[in-house]
């Protein structure tokens, strides 16, 4: 009976503590079943280190030809779900083969890790690193636990942000310039700008600003593009006249955005847009997508 | 469109609405309670939103409204406990603009503001600025496509809700003090604020509360002038309707700046007014400068404007054409000053406008025009009695347009005709407007078509008044006036002119000339050798419309004379009516000449009969014998010869001056003519009524029976005439009538006693007559038949009468 | 009851200005139902602005309008009679002018006997007359505006409202004497036998 419940169950427990468990500042991230769970943040070249505890349940033993952890930086292409793909993996020893009867605690550390990318959830990928350790064994399964934290990276302020200014419009009907004061926003950032109305000939019922997200997946014949709208914010609701100028003052805080990411890996990328919509009274849209960088900045600067 | 769907409907929907209103504030006031500020914003957010319906009018978006405003009070106590828990107040002012829908965010906006404003965790000045920043957003969006009243009371609404809220709560920051008042407005009761009692502690507060008031009063003003271009244009009345309706709230901002203690004379002069009328004259809106110069006018007191009247007045030619503002001007001055002040005021106020017209050379013609008009009502209400001012007022005018070219702007040529008319209608009195010696100048300066506008007006005003004109001189200013109307002006030949205008106008001078009266014969007869000298001038066209009332303005004046004439009358005695017919004669050949033959034959004849009530043959026999050369030498259309003829024949018949040999010339000639007529009936007819010529039924009139019957035998003689031509041509009606009518006149002179008509000659010519009726088988001729029936009744009639007539009658068989 | 006007000799504007405001003020549109007018409007003119046409005027006061040509009117439209029947009484129109000698009953009365009317209403005198003639009616209403005449010597405004009502017919003569309107009424009724007269 031991033996088969054995076959089920692994022998013991594996524990993973950080070092600063207590300090760190946790981010929330969904799970495979979809459920949002905090996890430790870190950001690249910070040295990660803690405590892995090996405790057999009550009174086993566990045979093992070695322990060992794993730093793994993975890309998951949702085409291809469940293999993983490592762009970063770096492996401590713990133990060498022998066994183990009672708890037994061992101490690791990466230090300085380089972690390039962020973590992302997205609808086609997922971008994750864990910590996975290891024990080996012969004859049977591996004893395996992993355990997720979320990585995210700072950009410095650009130093070049110009706004952007264009004019659109449709030839004798409408034409507008719309100004946002940046091209780059960081992610708590507050969108300032305004549309500019130089001929009206047709009647406007409202405008909106929306901000949009395009993730790319894959590459060549194989490439997967998903946008989402991840906010809608009225700017005007009527008709507006020529010469009308309307202000614009969104704040990025309530919506869930991401840095930009640019060819992570060469599996995927995710922009942002905004999308300034103008709707007239037949429901027809009229719109202009403009990308906007998105960063993230040092908090507290 | 959606204005349009019924009340029901309408009740319908604000049921909905108000539904999902207290659906969501249910919720809201759950989070409330249960301090769970998300759900708060997200619910308050979700009830708000019941305000973006469009499909409410004005009256109904109230209530709805007020409802939502209920509850934002309580949601404004939570956010103040808030702040207490902890939730930075500056975290709620970003929170509450994260709601994606316009309007939820600013009325959550404007309520954590007042919060805010309270906090002192910024200055008030910063948050009202940003409150504003926003709120003009909501100034820019007209809300609703087509129905204005919600687009106006969803953005109204929200300006108001930042009034009410940043007095209320401003009285930290600038010392308002005082209760707040919830003023309904109109029917409207649309939310504002007035305050009573405001101090204002130091000087920033009230520049900057003078500062919010006025950029508060710019976007309401743009929101309110740009609600009229909304919505379909059909409904533009009932638009303009409401707009007018809501124009107290834009007003308000106005009063509200009049009532800011800190705003002295000096800010005013150098801050508010300024800025307040950059809008005005910007906004190009004519119901809104009107409304808001009154208002300006209205809610400051009147030593403010005293001090500022060029600036006040500098703004008036900027503003629409159609702006009254000469009424507004002058009614306010005039309340506004005591009477002592007067005086004083008009010479302020010519100063003032004199030195806005010098000190901008370039400003438009009508513009300095339309102020000297304002000035000029201004001096007319308040001071009737100085002619002097108004003259001076003209005067600036005059000088103004000197050296200027003949004006032909459209509009200054309007303002000049209301400069003008104005006195004429201010004193119901062309006498006075006579008076003024800038009149005439100011006239010059117009086109020629203006100037009979305006002479077109002053005919128009002593017409409705009733103005008498009494004396030559008046007369002699008054068609100087009337130059326009009274001849072809220089140049001017050519210009292709309107008959109907043209015929128009002559008759409303010829009415004009009606009113000249004087009942002094001499004055009068001044009067008339005035009108006569300039209606001369008029030119061909014109006499025939001027001439007869001048004729009959003399006769009138000679028919005055009558009773006293013929009594002894010295030779240096001017008025006498040979010397008025000496005048009448000279005139009508003037109208012959043009030609108006037929009006100017009638017109002797018209004199001729006064000259024989006057017993002057040779002046009555004059003017026959010049109706008798027109007769014989213009008239020649047969219609026309027969009236003549006929007019000829009954003025004749009552001629009694004439002695025997010009009777005699004058019947013969009349006879001679109507035997000449082109058509036998019409011959036979003016032939029977000359019978009259020789048999007058008075005292001493003449009775020469037997030329009696030498006409009526002549006339019988053509009636058979015509009869054989009937005869010969068929289906012409015949004359039999003819003879009934002649049987008649035989009748009539049988019954007056005429010796030579008797009763067999009668007797045959109802044999006749009969004879011809039944010999002539053609059978519609009931006109005849029922004359002659009736002639035959009236025989009858005459012999049952009995007496004398009866007598005569008895030999007479019917 | 039926009301009818009689006014004529208005001879505007070569003798008038207009007719007086007291007339006007009384001519209420919707209360007559016809309107006679024996000529001598004088001068047509379509107004457009300032003077509204008497032609115009008595038009708005009741649109049954029949007007006979004056020596004075330049419109040749006008008949020189006219006759209508209104109610049981047949009326003739007719200016006068033609009718020599001038406002001579007896004259009027053979008018009379060739329109075969009952009454008979004529102008020209400017003199307000009303006389029942020989069973029938014959009336001038004199000059509506009191404009001058060689006939008459002080001519004052009148006119004629005729309230015909069955075989009666009341004659109500208005005349403004010194700014005040007096009204003189008198009662006619046409005998029935008349009718059936041969």
């Amino acid at each position: 009976m031991n033996y088969l419940i054995g076959a089920f169950k692994p022998p013991c427990h594996i524990k993973i503590t950080y070092s600063d468990a207590k300090t760190r500042k946790q981010a929330s991230i969904k799970k495979e079943n979809g459920q949002m769970t905090m996890v430790p943040l870190f950001y690249s070249q910070e040295t990660i280190g803690g405590e892995v505890s090996i405790e057999p349940f009550h009174g086993k033993k566990v045979e093992h030809i070695g322990v060992k952890i794993e730093l793994l930086g993975q890309i998951e292409l949702y085409f291809d779900r469940g293999n993983f793909y490592d762009f970063t993996s770096l492996v401590r020893e713990l133990d060498v083969p022998g066994e183990i009867y009672e708890r037994k605690s061992y101490q690791f550390e990466f230090s300085t890790v380089e972690m390039p990318f962020e973590s992302y959830n997205g609808v086609n990928v997922r971008l994750r690193y864990i910590l996975k350790v290891t024990v080996s064994r012969n004859y049977v399964s591996n004893i395996v636990e992993y355990q997720e934290f979320c990585v995210r990276n700072y950009t410095p302020p650009p130093t070049i942000n110009n706004s952007i200014k264009m004019e659109v419009g449709i030839e004798d009907c409408l034409h507008i310039e719309f100004e946002y004061n940046k091209s780059k926003y960081h992610l708590k950032d507050v969108i300032i700008g305004k549309i500019y109305f130089l001929l009206v000939r047709i009647k406007i019922k409202n405008m909106e600003l929306e901000i949009r997200r395009r993730e790319s997946t894959g590459s060549g014949p194989n490439t997967y593009v998903e946008t989402e709208t991840l906010a809608k914010f009225e700017l005007m609701d009527g008709a507006p006249v020529r010469g009308e100028s309307i202000p614009i003052r969104l704040f990025l805080s309530p919506y869930e955005l991401t840095p930009t990411y640019r060819n992570i890996n060469n599996k995927f990328s995710v922009k942002y847009y905004l999308n300034l919509v103008l709707v007239d009274e037949e429901d027809r849209r009229y719109f202009k997508q403009q990308e906007v960088t998105m960063y993230r900045l040092l908090e507290n600067q | 469109m959606m204005l349009d769907a019924g009340g029901e409907d309408e009740e319908k929907w604000l049921a909905e609405g108000i539904a999902g209103l207290q659906h969501n504030a249910f919720y809201m006031h759950r989070a409330l309670d249960s301090n769970n500020l998300r759900d708060a914003l997200k619910y308050s957010a979700q009830m708000l939103s019941e305000l973006r319906t469009s499909r409410l009018s004005p009256h109904k978006y109230y209530e709805l409204y007020m409802r939502a405003f209920d509850e934002l009070r309580k949601l404004e106590m939570f956010f103040k406990e808030e702040t207490k828990r902890g939730c930075t107040v500056i975290d709620l002012y970003e929170l509450v603009q994260h709601a994606g829908n316009i309007l939820p965010r600013l009325y959550l906006l404007c309520t954590v503001g007042s919060v805010y404003i309270k906090s002192k965790e910024a200055p008030a000045k910063d948050i009202l600025k940003d409150l504003c920043r926003n709120v003009s957003w909501v100034f820019n969006i007209p809300f609703v496509v087509s129905s204005l009243g919600v687009i106006s009371l969803k953005s109204v609404g929200i300006s108001c809700l930042i009034l009410v809220r940043s007095m209320k709560d401003g009285g930290n920051w600038c010392g308002w003090l005082g209760n707040l008042e919830h003023a309904s407005v109109g029917k409207r009761h649309c939310m504002i604020a007035t305050q009573k009692g405001m101090v204002a502690r130091d000087g920033d507060g009230v520049i900057d509360a003078v500062e919010f008031v006025l950029q508060n009063f710019t976007e309401m003003n743009k929101l309110w002038v740009r609600m009229q271009h909304q919505g379909p244009v059909r409904e533009k009345e009932k638009r303009e309707k409401e707009r007018s309706e809501l124009r107290d709230l834009v007003g308000k901002n106005l009063h509200v700046l009049s009532q800011i203690d800190g705003v002295d004379l000096d800010m005013y002069k150098e801050t508010v007014l300024p800025r307040v009328l950059e809008q005005v004259v910007n906004c190009k809106d004519d119901l809104a400068q009107h409304y808001l110069m009154d208002c300006i006018i209205q809610v400051f007191p009147d030593e403010y404007h005293l001090q500022t009247l060029e600036t006040l007045l500098s703004a008036c030619p900027q503003l629409q054409p159609t702006v009254d503002i000469m009424t507004v001007l002058s009614q306010l001055m005039e309340r506004f000053c005591p009477s002592f002040f007067k005086w004083k005021l008009f010479s302020k106020l010519s100063h003032a406008i004199g030195k806005v017209i010098d000190s901008q050379p370039d400003m438009p013609i009508v513009g300095a025009i339309s102020l000297y008009v304002s000035l000029l009502t201004f001096t007319l209400r308040v001071h009737p009695d100085r002619l002097d001012y108004v003259d001076q007022v003209l005067g600036s005018c005059v000088k103004k347009l000197s050296g200027k070219p003949r004006i032909e702007d459209n509009k200054a040529t309007k303002q000049i005709v209301a400069l003008l008319s104005a006195p004429v209608e201010k004193y119901n009195d062309i006498d006075t407007a006579l008076k003024l010696s800038n009149y005439p100048r100011v006239m010059d300066h117009l086109d020629h078509s203006t100037k009979k506008v305006m002479a077109v007006v002053i005919i128009q005003s002593i017409m409705k008044n009733n103005t008498h004109i009494s004396t030559a001189d008046k007369v002699e200013a008054l068609f100087e006036l009337l130059k326009g109307l009274i001849k072809d002006m220089d140049g001017t030949q050519d210009e292709e002119l309107d008959e109907e205008d043209f015929k128009e106008e002559q008759n409303s001078v010829a009415g004009l000339v009606h009113m000249f009266y004087n009942d002094d014969p001499e004055e009068m007869l001044q009067i008339i050798c005035t009108v006569r000298k300039h209606i001369l001038l008029g030119g061909p066209k014109r006499l025939a419309f001027t001439v007869p009332p001048l004729i009959f303005s003399a006769l009138k004046l000679v028919r005055s004379l009558q009773g006293h004439d013929g009594e002894a009358v010295g030779e240096d005695v001017p008025t006498t009516p040979k010397k008025i017919f000496q005048i009448l004669n000279q005139t009508i050949e003037a109208l012959s000449s043009v030609p108006s033959s037929e009006l100017a034959l009638r017109l002797y004849l018209q004199c001729a009969e006064a000259a024989n009530d006057c017993d002057l043959e040779p002046v009555a026999y004059e003017f026959f014998t010049q109706a008798f050369i027109l007769y014989e030498e213009e008239v020649a259309d047969s219609k026309a010869q027969v009236t003549a003829i006929h007019l000829i024949i009954g003025t004749l018949q009552r001629m009694n001056v004439f002695g025997v040999e010009n009777r005699d010339t004058l019947t013969h000639k009349a006879t001679g003519y109507s035997a000449k007529l082109l058509k036998k009936p019409d011959q036979c007819r003016a032939v029977y009524a000359c019978s009259h010529l020789f048999w007058v039924d008075d005292q001493d009139g003449i009775k020469d029976g037997e030329r009696v019957l030498l006409c009526l035998k002549r006339a019988l003689r053509i009636a058979n005439a015509a009869q054989q031509m009937a005869n010969a041509a068929r289906g012409s009606a015949g004359p039999v009538s003819l003879f009934v009518e002649i049987l008649n006149k035989y009748l009539y002179f049988f019954e007056k006693g005429n010796p030579q008509i008797t009763s067999a000659a009668i007797q045959g010519l109802i044999e006749l007559i009969v004879t011809e009726m039944q010999s002539d088988n053609s059978t519609a001729r009931p006109a005849a038949d029922s004359f002659f029936a009736s002639t035959l009744r009236y025989v009858q009639f005459q012999k049952q009468k009995g007496g004398a007539v009866g007598e005569r009658y008895e030999h007479i068989k019917v | 009851m039926v009301l009818v006007l009689a006014l004529g000799d208005l001879h505007i504007p070569h003798r008038a200005p207009d007719l007086p405001a007291k007339f006007k003020s009384m001519l209420v549109p919707g209360k007559i139902q016809h309107i006679i007018c024996t000529g001598n409007l004088c001068i047509k003119i379509t107004s457009r602005h300032s003077f509204q046409e008497i032609h115009d005027y008595l038009k708005s006061l009741c649109p049954d309008l029949h007007i006979t040509r004056g020596e004075y009117d330049e419109d040749v439209q006008y008949p020189d009679t006219k006759t209508l029947t209104i109610g049981q009484f047949k009326l003739g129109l007719c200016h006068g002018h033609q009718v020599i000698p001038w406002g001579d009953l007896d004259s009027l009365a053979m008018l009379q006997r060739q329109l075969d009317v009952d009454i008979l209403v004529t102008g020209h005198t400017h003199q307000f007359k009303a006389y029942k003639h020989e069973g029938g009616v014959v009336i001038n209403p004199g000059s509506a505006t009191g404009a001058y005449s060689s006939i008459t010597y002080d001519v004052n405004p009148s006119f004629v409202l005729m309230d015909i009502d069955g075989l009666r017919v009341v004659v109500y003569a208005h005349e403004l004497i010194d700014g005040e309107v007096k009204v003189d009424k008198i009662d006619f009724k046409k005998a029935s036998t008349n009718q059936s007269a041969p």
